[in-house]
């Protein structure tokens, strides 16, 4: 009898320790997710301190310009007049300039169409782009609400990102400006409803950051403000950044 | 008989001496022309087997080309696509320019108009082609998520709705140095390949959606 109890005993202590880790496990149910594609064009303007060219050493000096250039470049209507010929015949002749340019083409349009179809997905989990193009100079540029998101399910649910692709390509690996671990991403982010610290945005994949949690039945959409940082060594050009959202629930 | 052996004898010392006095005057000339410079360019919608639209990631659905589009012609048709994601057309278009002229040229390519919505008509009728569909050169390791470059609506005139192209008449007879999509310093028989992207916010209204990219080619 004691040692039926014991097992009695034993079995629903091993039942109550799985109700509680396979409801842990739960959360990990992906109800849907999301890719934020962000087009990231770095200017030019104003170019880095490291690409100026250093002056050159006195001693480097250019030579001095031959005494009829210099004259010429002192004072460029000095006689006597020069007018460029070629022997006795001229190449153009004065006034009779005709310069050729080749008419604009236009080959056949190309017809684009697609059909978009309504997203079952958006009752749980939407994007709301604030930013088409983020532009942006060397150095750090802020971006308020850069774009929102909005999530509800009916049970306790949580939302998670990390940069797409990150710790799964290779070879390609995710290049600039989100990287790879242990590279820290130049892409960071933060929620001011939440007063959320800025974070560098997750690039070790799977399972990534906690964006935020929900309760049953609750209804959010916050702002994401996104801070990018253009270190001087990055090439001028278009760039992506994608990052995957994922709506966990129970 | 006499007579015409007589005349053919005459003509022969006739010939002879006039050919002695041209040989007396041999000589050369210089001639100097210049060949106008021509460019000539098609476009190819759909131009490589394999052709068509992959991604949705996260949608549920997989993406398949829509019935518009034929090998090396047609319409660059994604077909049913879903709101809040994002494809790629793969040998979306492909770009032939034929010039003799050194310097080369430039293409341009530009929306003839935003998009149009129709079937249900969305209010708006129109979504912008800006940050919607975009071009990149044509790469077997392309993918939704791959760097790209909008196409803007054009500043011109469409003509026909943009099925005749766009008239840059009154906005100084080019488009934007913005729309620039290929510079090409050399003559020749030359040509690119590019795939579209489409990237569906969250916001464009469930239609079907139209529009003309119109390819612009102007020699340096």
């Amino acid at each position: 009898m004691r040692r039926t109890n014991f097992a009695a005993l034993l079995a629903l202590g091993t039942v109550a320790g799985l109700a509680v880790f396979s409801q842990a496990d739960a959360l990990q149910t992906t109800k849907a997710f999301k890719e934020v594609v962000l087009t990231v064009v770095i200017t030019p303007s104003p170019a880095p301190v490291g690409f100026f060219r250093q002056r050159p050493a006195p001693s480097a000096a250019k030579p001095a310009a031959r005494p009829e250039i210099a004259r010429l470049v002192a004072d460029p209507y000095a006689g006597p007049a020069r007018i460029a010929s070629s022997g006795v015949a001229w190449d153009v002749a004065p006034g009779g300039v005709l310069i050729a340019q080749v008419p604009p083409v236009q080959a056949s349009p190309v017809p684009v169409q697609f059909v978009a179809k309504p997203d079952p997905n958006s009752a749980f989990l939407r994007v709301i782009p604030h930013t088409g193009e983020l532009d942006v100079p060397y150095g750090t540029t802020v971006f308020p609400c850069a774009f929102e998101l909005f999530t509800f399910y009916t049970t306790r649910h949580q939302l998670t990102d990390w940069g797409y692709g990150t710790k799964t390509q290779n070879p390609p690996p995710p290049t600039y400006p989100i990287e790879n671990w242990p590279a820290v991403s130049y892409l960071s982010w933060q929620v001011p409803d939440f007063a959320t610290p800025l974070k560098a945005y997750n690039n070790a994949g799977s399972p990534g950051e906690t964006t935020w949690t929900g309760n049953p039945g609750q209804s959010q959409q916050h702002c994401i403000d996104l801070t990018i940082v253009v270190p001087n060594s990055q090439a001028a050009g278009v760039y992506t950044a994608a990052i995957q959202y994922n709506l966990l629930v129970n | 008989m006499r007579r015409l052996t007589a005349a053919a004898a005459a003509l022969l010392l006739t010939t002879v001496t006039a050919g002695n006095a041209f040989a007396a005057s041999l000589g050369s000339a210089q001639i100097k022309y210049k060949i106008n410079p021509t460019v000539r360019a098609q476009v190819i919608p759909n131009y490589a087997s394999g052709f068509g639209p992959i991604g949705g990631l996260g949608s549920g659905s997989t993406p398949a080309v829509g019935a518009g589009a034929v090998l090396g012609g047609g319409t660059v048709d994604f077909g049913n696509v879903v709101v809040g994601y994002q494809y790629l057309y793969k040998y979306a278009a492909q770009v032939n320019v034929q010039t003799n002229d050194a310097a080369g040229f430039i293409v341009y390519g530009e929306g003839a108009t935003d998009l149009n919505g129709s079937n249900p008509v969305p209010a708006p009728a129109t979504f912008p082609l800006a940050q919607t569909l975009f071009w990149l050169i044509s790469s077997g390791t392309n993918s939704p998520f791959s760097p790209a470059h909008t196409f803007n609506r054009t500043g011109g005139v469409p003509i026909a709705g943009g099925a005749g192209g766009i008239d840059y008449s009154g906005t100084g007879g080019s488009p934007p140095p913005l729309a620039t999509i290929w510079s090409n310093a050399t003559s020749g028989n030359v040509s690119q390949g590019y795939d579209y992207q489409l990237r569906l916010s969250g916001a464009i209204p469930a239609s079907q959606f139209n529009v003309y990219i119109v390819y612009t080619v102007i020699g340096n």
